[in-house]
């Protein structure tokens, strides 16, 4: 499995070695016999290349990078509107009572904890 | 110019030679090398799957440390006691007879269980219920990681031994799968270790929105249920208990309740999370019939036993997401639809029940990160 970054590039120099290849493979029977041979092994080198760029320059994805997630608490209040949103702290849980509410005194619990990290294709 | 001529070119000597040369050379080596080259690239790619599959199962089995090291006593070789652990297996009951094996497979899955737990309790004694629980969770994934790196590698080094080409494009064919489900475990554990709610908490998040305030009382196994009154039907509310990382026995319980109500039961509403096609939007809710439960049988079965039974209606109330959704950080749109679940529930008792009627609304899921 290549990265997905890299995976585009290697295809694109992969088709252009290709289509180097093709140029070469019809260039040499439309030069002097003399320069042919040296056209078509020039073209046999390039669909070479292309097949090992394909083979060997996908290295292993040992090092994915791991995009953090942004965690929201949610913060309401049993007796007023009150709300407010804070980062996600290791202990939160949904409808954890968190003290008195900060405008009305009453009560307030977590209403709510979700994930806004941006959705993996 | 002679046919030959116009085959190998019209040169000197030497020049003909080449060509007819590389004319050869190039047709042998389609004809010897072809099915190579083929299996090499196959085997590049399983090679590069299981590098990044044996990357995160050690880091899946760092995790597990980790997170035991803090409830850990000092004696204790827990990285041992860890590797060991994550071989640990279940045979499936025989189904060559299938007479009672759902009986059997629970009995089972009752073992495996609380081996997990004396597992956890003799690794990590300082853990609470909440944090053992969280605990046996991302061990569970850990295993699961464990088992399919495990299998890939197996398959690939079994294609490398019979230089089979028909195992390597088998293999290649399945890794987008594989590494998918792969991934999502993988992820889910970072998520149970912070104890964060999951996806597939969205049935006790319902279920916790409508009990709300109500005294819990304890039924079946780490499951509670509270007695609501909703537009004048006495509506029980069940949920696994949280917030620890559990799921209960919610199949036990709706049994145990409308046993306890003498059958009495005028309808079932169940909320569980349903994993999307692809091309469908996360937080999408359906409904349906049928018991929306993902268990491997025995709680399934139960359900729909007692429902067959006493002749119970059983509404399912879903909401779509993928696998590594449901296993991963509750997104906002899944929790935003559980507030559309809680209306269309009301709805739905509204329009399906009448007034003093007794209804059962089971919350469906690993309730890790949501209270009640």
């Amino acid at each position: 499995m290549f990265s997905k970054s890299r995976q585009p590039k290697i295809a694109i120099i992969s088709i252009i070695l290709i289509a180097g290849a093709f140029v070469f493979f019809v260039a040499s029977y439309l030069v002097d016999s003399a320069y042919s041979t040296y056209l078509m092994v020039g073209g046999l080198a390039l669909l070479i290349a292309s097949w090992a760029v394909y083979f060997f320059m996908g290295k292993p994805d040992k090092s994915k990078q791991e995009t953090p997630e942004n965690v929201i608490t949610v913060i309401g209040c049993k007796g007023c509107d009150f709300r407010e949103e804070r980062a996600f702290a290791t202990g939160d849980y949904i409808f954890k009572e968190v003290g008195p509410c900060k405008k009305c005194q009453g009560v307030s619990y977590i209403r709510a904890i979700y994930s806004v990290t941006p959705k993996k294709e | 110019m002679t046919p030959i001529g116009q085959i190998f070119g019209s040169g000197d000597v030497n020049s003909i030679l080449f060509n007819v040369i590389l004319y050869i050379g190039m047709f042998a080596f389609i004809l010897m090398f072809n099915q190579r080259m083929q299996t090499l690239t196959y085997q590049r790619n399983a090679e590069k799957a299981v590098a990044r599959l044996e990357e995160i199962s050690n880091k899946s089995r760092e995790g597990v440390l980790n997170s035991m090291k803090p409830f850990a006593e000092g004696a204790v070789d827990t990285r041992a006691a860890v590797n060991n652990f994550l071989e640990f297996f279940t045979i499936e009951p025989v189904s060559v007879d299938p007479f009672g094996v759902l009986t059997r497979l629970e009995h089972l899955l009752d073992n495996r269980r609380d081996r997990s737990k004396l597992f956890v309790t003799q690794i990590a004694p300082k853990a609470g219920k909440t944090e053992a629980a969280n605990i046996e969770d991302i061990l569970e994934a850990a295993a699961a990681v464990n088992f399919i790196f495990k299998v890939v590698r197996h398959y690939l080094l079994l294609a490398k031994k019979t230089k089979s080409l028909m195992i390597f494009v088998q293999l290649d064919m399945q890794l987008p799968l594989i590494m998918k489900q792969a991934e999502a475990y993988y992820s889910a554990q970072k998520t149970f270790a912070a104890g964060k709610p999951i996806g597939d908490g969205l049935g006790p998040l319902v279920a916790s929105k409508l009990m709300m305030g109500q005294p819990k009382i304890a039924i079946a196994d780490e499951v509670v249920y509270s007695e609501v009154d909703i537009l004048k039907r006495k509506v029980y509310v069940l949920k696994a208990e949280g917030p620890g990382g559990v799921v209960g026995k919610p199949g036990e319980a709706v049994k145990q309740l409308v046993e306890n109500l003498g059958g009495k039961v005028n309808r079932i509403f169940m909320v569980d999370a349903g994993l999307k096609l692809e091309g469908e939007n996360t937080g999408e809710v359906a409904e349906g019939v049928g018991a929306a439960i993902g268990d491997p049988g025995p709680e399934k079965f139960k359900i729909e036993d007692v429902a067959t039974k006493y002749k119970i209606p059983i509404d399912a109330v879903i909401c779509k997401m993928g696998l590594e959704e449901a296993l991963t950080t509750i997104r906002k749109e899944i929790v935003e639809s559980s507030d559309v679940i809680v209306e269309k529930i009301k709805k739905a008792i509204a329009e399906r029940t009448k007034e003093g009627d007794i209804i059962i609304v089971a919350g469906i899921g690993n309730t890790m990160g949501v209270g009640q």
